[in-house]
């Protein structure tokens, strides 16, 4: 993200999502150049783990060249717990159908923000990589 | 309805049901009362299949099934109904969508036709009128920020919209105000008692039992029911206590 204008303001939020044996990285530059005051950008980094062999990295690069930004960052990392999956589970859905609706729960801040089509691909996506990946 | 017979099971190394048996047939509300540490949270886990638990010995009989044989969605199918002692959120995901998600697997468990958005907003509309809850309320998502009176409330009006024959309530009067225990007890009244449902009531206090009034009463403590009476056995214990009445 780069800032070149004054006032201009940015919001970042990535969501990512480490099945399995894989490791997910953040890396994100956010720069604001020295004739742009007032400056605001906010930073979410969320990562959500399933299961116990995956990791999650988050590296937030910033660059400041005016002294009047504000620039934040927030990283949060968080697992589906055993008790939201038997909660979900009692309810009446599968394991698979419990992990996807909070999978997409945890991704919902981006889903929301894309094309309805894009929206609906990118649910059945996930749901289909999520496959197996909890026991 | 439900026949429990000489339950044993453990988490770990400690073993919590010592031999548990327990039958409720259709048509009862049961209430079940017992000092902390009795296991009867444990009994709700293992009725509802939460994993970590360990059955050794004995059987479960719901409707004429082998409970035990089946996942926990499967037994949310086959008309189970665990009310949480202490409901757990799940960010990003609405109670509408959630509960709509989970009817429709139900259904399409048991064969039948999953419900149309439309059909399914008016039953939960009509379901939440009955817990005077706001459909804005089911809007939310699923127990984020309700308080812990709201939660409980919540919890009934899914059992509402699930509309389970078996309803295992866990210290649903935990942490509820005068209003809402009444509306709570209103509300598994209306929605359970019916000659086809059955219900077990986990708790502590006589004041939840004034609103719904209990068929037997049942004393678990050290993994086994000691004791089952009438209604009449709760106010004993509220009276005289535990130790007393186990005498």
């Amino acid at each position: 993200m780069i800032h070149n204008g004054k006032n201009s303001r940015s919001t970042i939020i990535s969501k990512g999502i480490s099945a399995g044996k894989s490791s997910n990285t953040y890396r994100g530059l956010v720069r604001v150049g020295p004739t742009a005051s007032g400056v605001r950008n906010f930073t979410q980094c969320d990562s959500l783990l399933l299961g116990d062999q995956c990791g999650a990295h988050t590296v937030p690069y910033i660059e400041v060249k005016n002294p009047s930004a504000q620039i934040e960052h927030e990283a949060t990392t968080s697992k589906i717990s055993d008790e939201q999956l038997f909660y979900a589970m009692q309810r009446g859905l599968g394991e698979e159908e419990a992990v996807a609706l909070i999978v997409n729960g945890f991704a919902k801040d981006v889903l929301k923000e894309l094309p309805m089509e894009f929206a609906v691909e990118a649910q059945k996506l996930l749901a289909i990589s999520l496959e197996g990946s909890v026991g | 309805m439900l026949t429990i017979t000489d339950l044993h099971a453990r988490i770990g190394d400690t073993e919590i049901l010592k031999g548990l048996t327990l039958h409720v047939p259709a048509g009862e509300i049961h209430a079940i009362m017992g000092p902390n540490g009795a296991g009867k949270s444990t009994l709700s886990n293992v009725l509802g299949g939460k994993p970590g638990y360990e059955v050794t010995g004995g059987s479960v009989a719901f409707r004429g099934q082998d409970l035990l044989a089946l996942a926990p969605h499967e037994r949310a199918a086959a008309g189970l109904f665990l009310g949480f002692q202490y409901p757990v959120e799940i960010p990003g995901v609405s109670n509408v969508q959630f509960l709509r998600e989970a009817l429709n697997s139900q259904r399409r468990q048991r064969g039948e036709e999953p419900l149309s958005g439309g059909e399914f907003l008016k039953l939960a509309k009509d379901r939440a009128g009955l817990l005077q809850m706001d459909m804005d309320m089911l809007k939310r998502q699923v127990n984020v920020g309700f308080s812990g009176g709201e939660k409980k409330r919540a919890e009934m009006v899914q059992m509402g919209i699930l509309d389970p024959s078996f309803a295992l309530l866990d210290e649903t009067d935990s942490g509820l105000d005068i209003d809402a225990l009444r509306i709570v007890g209103a509300g598994i009244n209306a929605i359970m008692r019916s000659p086809n449902k059955a219900v077990l009531l986990i708790t502590h206090y006589q004041r939840l039992l004034d609103v719904v009034t209990p068929d037997k009463v049942s004393i678990l403590a050290d993994g086994r029911i000691v004791e089952t009476g009438g209604p009449e056995l709760a106010l004993r214990l509220e009276a005289e206590g535990y130790d007393s009445v186990m005498a």
